[in-house]
């Protein structure tokens, strides 16, 4: 390699490494394929009864990894290859949900199956995944772009695939998507509550994760703590005991 | 360390690449020092410094009590303890004082014979650092929040300065006039900086959530508005298009070189922008606590590899890679918020004031001969003996 080529920042420890117990941040070759599945699997399918795919938040694979700006490359790249589908939420302009493609599809056509507007939605999904990579449609692209007529566009509406943005345009969305929003919100309030309670504002990771979760809380706990540490919503500090979440002021949700 | 030395004696590396390694360990190593102090003049918080480009000897610092102060850095005492002293302050006994707080100020960019300040009293003052005394006011309709000279220019003596009027106003020092309006946004302008890299891009940022960047030489509007998705209309809702950010835009900084810009924003962002053609590189750095106001002043570093962003957030100092977007370090040390920060290039210093009253000086850690060097340049683990630094190289290890 070139004397050139070196980076000066290689020569210098740029932080100083605290000997702490090792944690649940994957550093190096960032695999993010795997940090999603392993998301995936903190999902709770039984509780939609199965009529909803897997949903991650693009910021909980914040949490796992340290660049932020590699896992917004990553993540781009899985989009653009299509096998990876994103989605804005409404609550928070930021909070950008994924779902695997292939997922995506099969639920979606279960739930549409035996509707008479399966055909439009498969001719949709059909546009859709292997090439398009948008997060919201107007009316001319929908018309001339993808030749649709407007009352295939209403029955789209109907089934969920496509919600209302403003006049003339849409976001794509996860059909029966509101409850997962709704149980979403409320267990992320829920969990910060728990971190806000407790003694001095702090509490241990490992030990929220072993808490009882209130009924407030449909989720599993690991998934929301995933949620509120890459979202920035409580403070980690690295300690010799592990991960330490402690309450950051003045962010009640 | 004895690697880049040798590099250079023979000719293997540029010597430019010594002072940066140099320059870049140094800043990694800013610590809050006990041997520096600066005086402390201002009863109220301090809203802005800036250092003079030509000697960096002297600073200024402007208050929210209406007090410019001027300090001598430079250690002329024999002793490693040194208080930076106020050579000259304009006070309140002074009868052309600012009526209420100091916004902005600035030293002429080409000596120190010369500095502007702009106040919330609706003016803006050119003083002569002799007599301490304006030599030209202008009057405005609004708060002045903001100003900039351009220190680059050599060809016109520009200010911009951003009221509470949407209009950004350019003022000729030469001429003493204010006819050229630039017209284009919306709401209050918190924030102005010319580019450093020509003489006519002007970028200004406004409370309507846009940065706009503009060439003072053409008549019609601005040259662009930068816009966070790239374009890409379909990530926001559809009012949010073309818009830098989520909430108001507070702070404005263009790299040494001018060839990119960052900037802040209430909705807790920092963004980073290729100056030439608006284009958000996507750089993400995270949660940038910001909750002010008014205007932000944040400031890079300059000479070093890689490059750092230094943010006030809350009561500490962030320090940020700038092409990474990691978070190196937070500088804790001020007491209440901390409003500006400003980097002395030639010796790595890093200069802070807030609310509490005190500007702190970052000063980078110097190598303690026989200490383990745990914070410095090593490699390996910190388990090595006391060894002498002429003796400490980049590349040999003590572990086989």
């Amino acid at each position: 390699m070139s004397r050139k080529r070196a980076l000066i920042a290689d020569t210098f420890c740029l932080t100083k490494r605290r000997r702490c117990a090792a944690d649940s941040v994957t550093d190096g070759a960032a695999d993010i394929r795997s940090s999603l599945q392993y998301l995936m699997t903190l999902f709770s399918r039984k509780l939609f009864n199965d009529s909803l795919p897997p949903v991650v938040l693009k910021h909980q694979l914040y949490s796992l990894h340290n660049d932020k700006t590699s896992v917004d490359k990553q993540v781009n790249e899985l989009r653009e290859n299509g096998e990876l589908l994103m989605f804005q939420l409404g609550f928070d302009s930021e909070a950008f949900a994924l779902v695997f493609a292939e997922d995506y599809r099969t639920k979606v056509l279960q739930g549409e199956a035996g509707i008479e507007t399966l055909g439009t939605v498969e001719k949709f999904l059909a546009k859709l995944i292997p090439g398009c990579s948008d997060l919201s449609f107007n009316k001319e692209q929908m018309l001339k772009e993808f030749l649709f007529t407007d009352p295939e566009i209403t029955q789209l509406v109907k089934s969920g695939v496509l919600t209302v943005r403003d006049a003339g345009s849409w976001w794509l969305s996860i059909p029966n998507s509101g409850k997962f929003i709704k149980y979403f919100i409320k267990g992320r309030k829920a969990v910060l509550g728990m971190v806000k309670k407790s003694k001095y504002g702090e509490i241990l990771k490992t030990e929220l994760e072993g808490r009882r979760t209130t009924s407030q809380v449909k989720f599993q706990m690991k998934y929301h703590i995933h949620d509120i540490m890459g979202a920035e919503l409580v403070e980690c500090i690295q300690t010799t005991s592990g991960t330490l979440l402690r309450c950051v002021d003045g962010n009640v949700n | 360390m004895l690697s880049f030395l040798y590099a250079r004696q023979s000719g293997l590396d540029d010597p430019v690449r010594l002072r940066r390694a140099e320059s870049t360990r140094r800043v990694l190593s800013l610590e809050l020092n006990h041997n520096r102090d600066v005086d402390r003049i201002h009863g109220n918080g301090i809203n802005t410094l800036d250092i003079e480009v030509i000697d960096g000897r002297y600073m200024l610092s402007g208050g929210s009590d209406g007090i410019i102060v001027i300090y001598d850095l430079e250690n002329n005492s024999k002793k490693p303890q040194y208080t930076c002293k106020a050579i000259c302050t304009v006070g309140r006994s002074s009868r052309h004082v600012h009526k209420f707080s100091v916004e902005t100020v600035q030293w002429y960019p080409h000596d120190t014979g010369m500095f502007v300040s702009s106040s919330s009293d609706k003016t803006m003052k050119v003083w002569d650092t002799e007599t301490l005394k304006p030599a030209e006011e202008f009057q405005f309709d609004g708060n002045v929040y903001c100003h900039h000279m351009s220190p680059v220019a050599r060809k016109h003596s520009l200010v911009a300065v951003g009221t509470k009027d949407p209009k950004v106003q350019l003022c000729d020092l030469k001429s003493g006039s204010r006819i050229h309006i630039l017209q284009g946004h919306r709401g209050e302008i918190l924030s102005v900086r010319w580019s450093p890299r020509y003489d006519h891009i002007l970028a200004t940022a406004s409370t309507d959530i846009r940065v706009r960047i503009w060439d003072v030489r053409r008549a019609s509007g601005s040259l662009f508005t930068l816009d966070q998705h790239n374009g890409d209309k379909s990530k926001a809702s559809s009012e949010a298009v073309n818009t830098a950010h989520n909430g108001r835009v507070n702070g404005l900084c263009f790299t040494a070189d001018g060839l990119h810009l960052l900037t802040t924003g209430t909705d807790d962002r920092m963004r980073l922008w290729n100056s030439g053609t608006g284009e958000n590189t996507l750089v993400n750095y995270g949660k940038v606590v910001n909750e002010s106001c008014k205007g932000l002043k944040f400031t890079v570093s300059r000479g070093c590899s890689p490059e750092f962003v230094f943010v006030p957030c809350g009561s500490s100092v962030a320090v940020y890679g700038l092409h990474s977007g990691e978070l190196i370090t937070m500088l804790r040390g001020h007491y209440n918020n901390v409003d500006c920060c400003e980097f002395h290039p030639d010796y790595q210093e890093l200069y802070s004031g807030g609310k509490d009253c005190n500007i702190l000086a970052w000063v980078p850690v110097l190598r303690q001969p026989g200490i383990e060097d745990d914070e410095t340049n090593s490699k390996r683990g910190g388990t090595q003996a006391a060894i002498n630094p002429a003796f400490e190289d980049a590349w040999s290890s003590d572990v086989d």
